[in-house]
């Protein structure tokens, strides 16, 4: 399968702090990759780093095997890797449908009937479509989380990077969220996600990303990395995590 | 004196009033028409600056960084001279300075231009203030779905920062309305010179400055109610409509869970 996005010995430092170590990964279309780590893992930084929210100190990231930073263009490089936040992020002065229908106009280039059409769609599809009137500052964060789901996904991207989106949630909404990414999963929607729920990676990733240090340390598919997981640092991990969620 | 000359204080004043109501109401129109003007040309003068300053530096050798921290650098020099200054001497150093080049100013259009270019200072810092006061991920959101920093900053980040330095706008309205009356340096037929004009005539400077008082009061309450009112509209409704939908059954039910929540 072609691979979508293929990361190269990617290394980011913030002053002295050595946070990524050479990370090198490929993202094939279709895949779920759920990464998953300690806090301070270097997990976030990893996503925000492919998303050039943080300026990468080395390596590179191919898009369909062209440099994302020198060979394609960085407006249109956003558009196809979508990025779904922990605070939602959704834009405060604008209503549910004027959050979905922005990018849409201003980087598509969309009429605005058209946008407003499939930004309903979008709404709909996460249960939002009802609330398409409503300001951010009156839903609650499952519904903010849905939105902003919708607002990703509004600009129809190839691949979708979800940085924590349920830790900043009541434990009732997660599983509202998590819902929707399941169904954009089975979807066949490709998707890297920073998480910390296990079951949830452990259910609907194809592919499980151990993060330690600024490293991968462990690659491989649910069964296996939560079964038989091969590092002392993973088994340690996961038996401190597990413990406490079931 | 004629024999009709008033004698309390209150006769004066209605008696002032009678004489110099135009005079009043002609300069009242003119300090309006400079705190105004003044106020909306500070304001875009600040925009522009504010909008400017918040650019990222370009990345890479310091050579390509160079212009833009040469703009920075008279932006700042801009703002410090401006805000570091009292007004009533940039008037008589504008005015008077242009004068001595050869170029005779109308006082009416000095008297604007340097409340614009003294308000446009203190705008700059204001609405810096209210760009980052707006959350970082507003910003982070914009360029995730690949908007510029222009779209970002026009759609997204400087409604919401005006909207809450709407307060300190409306301050500088006030102060404007009222420190436009040191214009009366350079002649501005403005409330404080005409009611200067009016109060030589008789020598009767306390009627005529609480005259004046009171206007100056009543113009800066009405302004400050208006804006009041203008901050409520930008806030929109509390009530939103749920949009007849099919395909959500519990919307009706899930409405009600968010309104006991807030």
């Amino acid at each position: 399968m072609e691979n979508i996005l293929e990361i190269r010995h990617l290394v980011k430092h913030f002053g002295d702090h050595e946070v990524l170590r050479d990370i090198s990964f490929a993202v094939q279309k279709g895949e779920v990759i759920c990464i998953i780590g300690s806090s301070g893992s270097g997990k976030s930084t990893l996503l925000r780093c492919m998303n050039f929210l943080e300026q990468p100190t080395g390596g590179e990231i191919l898009y369909h095997g062209k440099n994302a930073e020198t060979e394609w263009k960085r407006t249109l490089y956003h558009s196809k890797v979508g990025m779904v936040f922990q605070s939602f992020n959704l834009f405060g002065n604008k209503n549910v449908l004027e959050n979905c229908v922005l990018g849409q106009m201003q980087v598509l280039k969309i009429e605005r009937r058209e946008a407003e059409a499939r930004a309903v769609a979008y709404l709909e599809k996460v249960g939002m479509g009802a609330y398409r009137l409503a300001r951010p500052s009156q839903l609650s964060g499952g519904q903010k989380q849905r939105v902003a789901i919708a607002r990703a996904l509004c600009m129809e991207p190839e691949v979708l990077l979800f940085d924590e989106p349920t830790s900043a949630l009541d434990p009732e909404m997660v599983g509202e969220v998590l819902g929707v990414m399941q169904d954009l999963a089975r979807g066949g929607m490709t998707m890297l996600i920073v998480t910390h729920e296990m079951s949830f990676a452990r259910d609907v990733a194809s592919r499980v990303l151990f993060m330690d240090g600024g490293v991968i340390l462990e690659d491989a598919s649910p069964s296996t990395l939560f079964s038989h997981p091969s590092q002392p640092r993973t088994q340690e991990f996961l038996r401190r995590v597990l413990a406490r969620q079931l | 004196m004629p024999a009709n000359i008033p004698t309390t204080f209150f006769a004066w004043v209605s008696f002032l009033l009678d004489k110099y109501g135009e005079l009043f109401l002609r300069g009242t129109g003119v300090t309006m028409l400079v705190a105004l003007t003044g106020t909306v040309l500070g304001f875009l003068i600040g925009l522009l600056v504010a909008i400017v300053r918040t650019i990222p530096l370009p990345r890479g050798v310091w050579y390509r960084k160079l212009p833009m921290r040469i703009v920075f650098f008279l932006l700042n020099v801009y703002i410090e001279v401006f805000r570091g200054t009292p007004m009533i001497v940039q008037s008589m150093v504008i005015y008077y300075g242009a004068m001595q080049i050869g170029f005779r100013m109308p006082v009416l259009g000095a008297a604007i231009f340097i409340v614009s270019i003294n308000t446009g200072a203190y705008m700059a810092e204001i609405i810096r203030g209210g760009i980052i006061s707006v959350d970082v991920g507003q910003k982070e959101a914009c360029t995730a779905i690949g908007m510029t920093h222009w779209q970002a900053m026009t759609h997204v980040i400087l409604p919401q920062a005006v909207r809450n330095i709407m307060p300190s706008i409306g301050n500088e309205f006030v102060v404007n309305i009222k420190d436009s009356s040191v214009l009366n340096v350079i002649s501005v037929g403005e409330l404080f010179f005409m009611s200067k004009s009016a109060a030589g005539a008789y020598l009767r400077y306390f009627e005529v400055f609480f005259i004046t008082a009171c206007i100056y009061l009543i113009l800066t309450f009405s302004v400050t109610r208006l804006l009041r009112l203008l901050e409520k509209k930008m806030d929109g409704s509390r009530n939103y409509t749920i949009y007849g939908s099919q395909s959500d059954s519990q919307s009706s039910i899930r409405v009600q869970e968010t309104e006991e929540a807030e």
